[in-house]
């Protein structure tokens, strides 16, 4: 014990000091911006966690070759403690003090549209999950000079996410309801997510025929019972509860309680946690993952990729999935600056990663950025059998080409 | 040197060590904390003018900073009137917003005035959140850099921060000469009796709500200040916890001393953050912390300790007294 002390004492001087035995000159740093504390950590937790792993893969195959030299990648992970300030501290830190080449990060939106205001300046390219940046990457905003052309949005267009997971809900619950879905219901929190995620999926269910009424709650709330009892008067055939997994896991036992609706639909909630949990539904149930399901992977790839990421003792969580979300994304990037061949031209490696293909973990097929730097893949939706925790049956429907009518598509 | 030249000489050397901090530190991530620690600071001084010398708490003010960042960004989208222009517009429209709160509210006091200011709080949460395009709605606005003046580049995290500094010293003072004044002693009359404020001849009614105003400017200026350095703002940054987190801070720190709104920004919002204290842990601390300084110190953190070192320095001098009179009868 004595000794481990002693050893991680010198290690810590060592480093202290700028004189640790690797060369400080060859690696690369890389950036991570995630709430490790506070309430959003449920989600924030994924991204360095899926970034130590592809790290961890990187370095173990050797690094990253430029230029005839090799460098092992430097993760650089900040908590962002689920506040703004806390983000653009963290931000100004590893663009400014630390010199990072690319940042990873944020899960919450408005940290994250905030922090592109210090990495674009700095031309630090920044990889973010949240599908809300939709609005803002525009192609006048990405084009080279443009305020967002070093932002990358690791999530597909929201109107491809909410009509892929669309018709696989309904795909999945029509079967087994005494009647075929005409009205939805599409319950969600009233914030800066909930009112552009459910904008989307709205026109996704009514491109699919269906009458759909909104219903927004406030956040944080726990008490659902008075919406709930308003949403029971709609009579709808399926209550969808869209976006904020933790809320929905309050929430559905409520809806069940009160008989709002023959079925529902929880986005967010993985099987996984469904059965850990030992949840069961009497009603039919669908649950989908952002973007696809640890509790029941639909590929090896995926399957594999969840054994590696929980092996590297990540929680298994209502959101451990959206760590795919930044996982393939870490290694596209090292393929661009090793095929640009240099650190220093955060153009070229935009350039390059515009297009080129990778096949990554999140998707069967190879994932492309498109001219506003976002990705498509589908998202998994799984229908749990009725009265039980464990028996899935699960479904992948391609995303839409185009918005459906009524959706701009940003 | 007697105590209150040795609290000048402190007071200088500490200001002098704000003024410095960007020339000691180097370090981007300590000056941007230092940054919203400054903007908060600037809304406890005006919650000290209310609070301290009023005695009315509110728990709406973060709204209130958030009256001055959207009027800060919608005069720069719609109005292109850059953040010079708009600091001045902010803090009248932050002003008038505490007005329009203030002019039914304050018929009212104690625990109904806090939960009216803390309806606002909410009010304005959803106003904001469905603004549409108007507001950004839930997305909020976006806003350009500061930009130069007087050719000093404001975009600079340096300047940036010398700037908040020197709007957070131009607060601490307009705070201490309000102390000072008969507009003070006014107020601090309201505070101590009302009744007897009003048998007096005092309008109590309009002192409250001038104080509420200019308490109201002082978060404007804080919020034009956040919008500007964050550049994105959203109906979240000034909702109900941020408001309740900043009555915490004045209350933790004491809103009757100089340093005290200061020390609460930095106590609630700085040493977390540079000690990396998990924030729900901080959370409970300031919970059972809060409770301790109303229970044992009333004053807040600043004023007791001032009480402390007076009584030691009274000590000191019994005792040095004590063994002079022993050492002559010896």
């Amino acid at each position: 014990m004595r000794q481990a002390f002693a050893a991680a004492a010198l290690a810590a001087a060592l480093s202290a000091f700028g004189a640790s035995g690797g060369h400080a000159e060859d690696v690369i740093k890389i950036g991570v911006v995630a709430a490790e504390s506070g309430s959003f950590v449920s989600a924030g937790n994924t991204i360095p966690a899926a970034e130590r792993l592809a790290t961890k893969e990187i370095n173990d195959a050797g690094g990253v070759k430029i230029g005839g030299k090799t460098y092992k990648i430097q993760l650089e992970v900040r908590d962002d403690r689920t506040s703004i300030d806390t983000a653009i501290a963290a931000a100004r830190e590893l663009v400014n003090d630390v010199g990072v080449q690319a940042i990873f990060g944020t899960e919450s939106h408005d940290f994250s549209i905030a922090m592109t205001k210090i990495t674009g300046p700095a031309k630090v390219l920044q990889f973010t999950g949240n599908s809300t940046l939709g609005q803002f990457l525009t192609k006048e905003a990405v084009a080279r000079g443009g305020a967002n052309h070093y932002v990358f949005q690791t999530e597909p267009q929201e109107f491809q996410r909410s009509g892929s997971t669309a018709k696989g809900v309904l795909a999945l619950l029509t079967p087994l309801m005494a009647q075929p879905p005409k009205h939805s219901v599409v319950f969600v929190a009233n914030d800066v997510a909930g009112r552009y995620l459910s904008s989307h999926y709205v026109r996704a269910l009514e491109a699919n025929g269906q009458k759909v009424d909104l219903v927004y709650y406030p956040p944080d709330t726990q008490d659902f019972t008075a919406l709930l009892t308003r949403i029971k008067g709609m009579k709808p055939d399926i209550v969808h509860f869209w976006y904020n997994g933790d809320e929905t896991l309050v929430a559905h036992p409520q809806a069940v309680q009160l008989d709002v609706a023959p079925a529902y639909f929880l986005f967010g909630v993985d099987p996984g946690v469904w059965r850990e949990r030992k949840l069961t539904s009497g009603a039919p149930l669908t649950l989908s993952c952002v973007p696809m399901c640890w509790g029941a992977p639909p590929t090896k790839a995926a399957a594999a990729y969840f054994d590696r990421y929980f092996g590297m003792g990540a929680t298994k969580g209502v959101q451990s999935s959206v760590s795919l979300l930044y996982y393939d994304y870490l290694h596209w990037y090292v393929k661009a600056l090793e095929a640009v061949g240099r650190l220093d031209d955060p153009d070229a490696v935009v350039d390059w990663l515009l297009k080129s293909k990778y096949q990554g973990v999140v998707s069967a097929a190879p994932l492309v950025f498109n001219d506003r730097h976002q990705v498509t893949f589908a998202t998994e939706v799984c229908l749990v059998k009725p009265n039980t925790s464990g028996q899935f049956k699960c479904a992948v429907e391609e995303p839409p080409a185009a918005p459906p009518p009524g959706d701009p598509g940003n | 040197m007697s105590g209150r030249v040795s609290g000048r000489v402190a007071s200088a050397a500490f200001l002098l060590l704000l003024v410095a901090l960007p020339w000691i530190s180097p370090s981007y991530r300590f000056l941007s904390i230092a940054i919203s620690t400054g903007t908060v600071a600037i809304t406890l001084y005006g919650l000290a003018v209310l609070f301290g010398q009023a005695g009315l708490m509110s728990v709406g003010h973060a709204a209130l900073m958030g009256v001055g960042a959207y009027s800060a960004a919608i005069l720069a989208l719609r109005l292109g009137i850059g953040f010079w222009g708009a600091l001045p517009c902010a803090m009248l429209t932050a002003a008038l917003a505490a007005g329009l709160i203030g002019l039914p509210s304050l018929r009212v006091s104690g625990h109904h005035f806090v939960i009216i200011t803390y309806a606002f709080c909410t009010l304005l949460t959803i106003v904001l959140t469905n603004g549409g395009d108007a507001t950004g709605g839930a997305s909020g606005l976006d806003l350009d850099p500061v930009g130069r003046l007087f050719g000093v580049n404001f975009d600079s995290v340096r300047n940036y921060y010398l700037l908040v500094l020197a709007a957070l010293l131009a607060a601490m003072l307009a705070t201490d000469l309000i102390a000072r004044s008969g507009y003070g002693r006014t107020l601090r009359a309201i505070r101590e009796n009302e009744a007897l404020a009003r048998a007096v001849g005092i309008n109590t009614a309009l002192h409250k709500l001038g104080a509420f105003m200019l308490s109201g400017a002082f978060a404007g200026l804080a919020g034009v200040l956040q919008a500007y350095y964050l550049r994105h703002i959203s109906p979240g940054l000034y909702g109900g916890l941020p408001s309740l987190y900043i009555a915490m801070s004045v209350m933790l720190g004491g809103a009757r001393v100089l340093y005290g709104p200061l020390a609460g920004a930095v106590i609630v919002n700085f040493l977390p953050e540079v000690l990396s204290i998990d924030p729900v842990d901080s959370r409970m601390a300031y919970g059972a912390g809060l409770v301790l300084v109303i229970l044992l110190l009333p004053g807040g953190v600043i004023a007791s300790l001032a009480d402390l070192g007076a009584w030691a320095a009274a000590l000191a001098r019994r005792t040095a007294g004590r063994w002079t009179q022993l050492a002559q009868g010896r």
